[in-house]
């Protein structure tokens, strides 16, 4: 955790996205799909941003259009405190893993469309096969990130409130198919759709293990670091900063 | 008073708080001194408030617990802060923290909320042994009339060996600050965080809490100069610093000493700016 001056080195359109290219090697080694950076934009609280694509010399952020970091051109510089919080951790043993996001928050999950098998997935002489879905929903076909921006290899199913593009009605139609098929869940949304997403968890697997379905959580942060207490997110057992023990929380933990 | 000290927070104590340096973080903002690692350069410090503790442990406030405060322009020009004095307790606070402010380059000042005599009693008692505790700053509730404050800080004194500094409130700094003096405080933090009320939309409540902000500075610049014309022991500026101008503005008006409250949490290398320009050999002041 280090507090840095980094310099953005690009920045351009990406689908709905404005992309934002940091130069932090002091920073990008520690960063992780979940981990963040606190930016100083301006405001009077830090604002976090997560990484959309990581490198061993920097990373992007994938923002919407009126985010304070979408404003930011090649060459400014931005005073980064980072990388903090727990990301997302896919088990070794893992070989299904799937992904449930809506659009706005897509970005966090980008790292682990691109996630590869690791040398602990082989088996003797073999490698395993490593599958990774995404469940991707926004309320309409132009509001939905552009299919043709995510890797190839992704098994993508997409969900329209209004049926304009892939299957029409709520991705809770799609999730319990798909909670069945995979052995790790990673997602990112508005929480207020965490507690359906746990319970159909609940009624379709039989005791999933800690970290099968985990969920990033980001209410507002001052400190970062755990000093002012004010990230609280309710869980079983009373209350978790997010800055700290998050922002990825085992869902089914999550009150 | 040591000859590298600048300051002396506590010149009637039979042991005294000399600090090396003026400026320290406000109790609150900076966890129990080990959150912030090597993002604070903590050895520029006069010392360190951490805190705020209660003598048993407390869940803390329901969530949220943060909300900005939008600015006119967008974006945020402050923020709500309400934590409910989240703490595992005196105790288990000095367990677990105890070594390590032993180790620390500067004094360590633990901020005891004090919401009751007794607990206040309680809270300092277990605190009063403590070698690495160099000082006791108690909080006092917003409500707080003289007599509250006559009782609450004679408990603190009689359960504390250390040095004994009482937090005001920032809207009754002046009513009660001779309270606190005449009960036994051996310095005075001008003042505490103001509070405020918004309105959460999305859990449809309303959230009460603490308010930090550059706005506060004037609030509480104006409150410890009226504490200065009636508080005959050093005084502790403490609201709204954000830059090493609004440091000065308190030592200007009679601060002793100053603590950085918000600014930490954006800029945590600003603690160290502000002190080493308000180093004594910067000449600042």
């Amino acid at each position: 955790m280090v507090q840095t001056d980094v310099l953005v080195t690009d920045a351009d359109q990406s689908g709905p996205f404005v992309r934002v290219t940091f130069s932090a090697p002091q920073i990008a080694p520690a960063l992780a799909p979940g981990r963040f950076v606190l930016a100083d934009l301006e405001n009077y609280l830090r604002i976090p941003l997560f990484p959309a694509r990581l490198g061993a010399e920097g990373f992007d952020v994938l923002v919407p259009p009126d985010h304070p970091a979408a404003a930011l051109q090649p060459r400014a510089r931005v005073d980064l405190i980072g990388p903090l919080g727990q990301g997302f951790e896919v088990p070794a043993a893992a070989r299904r893993l799937l992904l449930v996001a809506d659009t706005p928050h897509l970005p966090v999950l980008l790292p682990l469309t691109r996630q590869k098998p690791s040398e602990t997935r082989f088996s003797g002489k073999n490698l395993v096969s490593f599958s990774v879905a995404l469940l991707l929903s926004a309320p309409t076909a132009a509001e939905l990130y552009p299919i043709q921006l995510l890797p190839t290899a992704l098994e993508v199913h997409a969900v329209t409130t209004d049926g304009s593009a892939g299957h029409g009605g709520s991705a809770l139609d799609l999730f319990p198919d798909l909670v069945r098929w995979a052995d790790c869940v990673c997602i990112a949304g508005e929480p207020a759709t965490y507690p359906a997403l746990a319970n159909i968890i609940r009624e379709v697997r039989v005791g999933p293990g800690p970290h099968f379905a985990q969920a990033l959580v980001v209410p507002p942060m001052a400190c970062g670091v755990g000093a002012c207490q004010g990230c609280a997110v309710p869980v079983a057992h009373g209350t978790r900063l997010a800055c700290t023990d998050g922002p990825v929380f085992d869902l089914l933990e999550l009150r | 008073m040591s000859e590298e000290a600048v300051v002396e927070l506590a010149p009637n104590h039979k042991v005294g708080l000399a600090l090396t340096n003026p400026v320290m973080p406000a109790a609150g903002c900076f966890g129990f001194g080990m959150e912030y690692g090597r993002l604070v350069e903590v050895e520029t410090l006069g010392a360190v408030v951490v805190g705020p503790i209660t003598a048993g442990p407390r869940p803390g406030a329901k969530p949220p617990r943060t909300l900005p405060l939008p600015s006119f322009q967008g974006g945020t020009e402050g923020v709500l802060l309400h934590t409910g004095l989240a703490n595992a307790g005196a105790a288990a606070v000095v367990h677990r923290y105890a070594r390590a402010w032993a180790h620390s380059p500067v004094p360590v000042i633990v901020h005891v909320a004090g919401t009751s005599p007794g607990e206040t009693a309680s809270c300092c008692q277990r605190l009063s042994g403590v070698e690495a505790v160099a000082g006791i700053e108690l909080g006092l509730p917003n409500t707080a009339d003289p007599d509250d404050v006559t009782a609450t800080v004679r408990a603190a004194r009689t359960a504390a060996s250390q040095p004994l500094i009482v937090r005001l409130p920032l809207t009754s700094a002046a009513a009660l600050c001779e309270a606190a003096i005449e009960a036994g405080a051996d310095a005075l933090t001008v003042a505490a965080p103001p509070r405020g009320t918004v309105w959460h939309a999305a859990s449809g409540r309303f959230v009460t809490g603490r308010l930090y902000g550059r706005f506060v500075h004037p609030l509480a610049l104006h409150a410890l100069c009226r504490v200065a014309e009636l508080a005959p022991v050093p005084l502790i500026g403490c609201g709204g610093i954000h830059s090493v101008e609004d440091g000065l503005a308190f030592l200007r008006a009679g601060a002793t000493a100053i603590q950085v409250s918000g600014a930490l949490w954006r800029d945590p290398a600003c603690l160290a700016r502000i002190a080493r320009s308000l180093a004594p050999e910067a000449g600042s002041w």
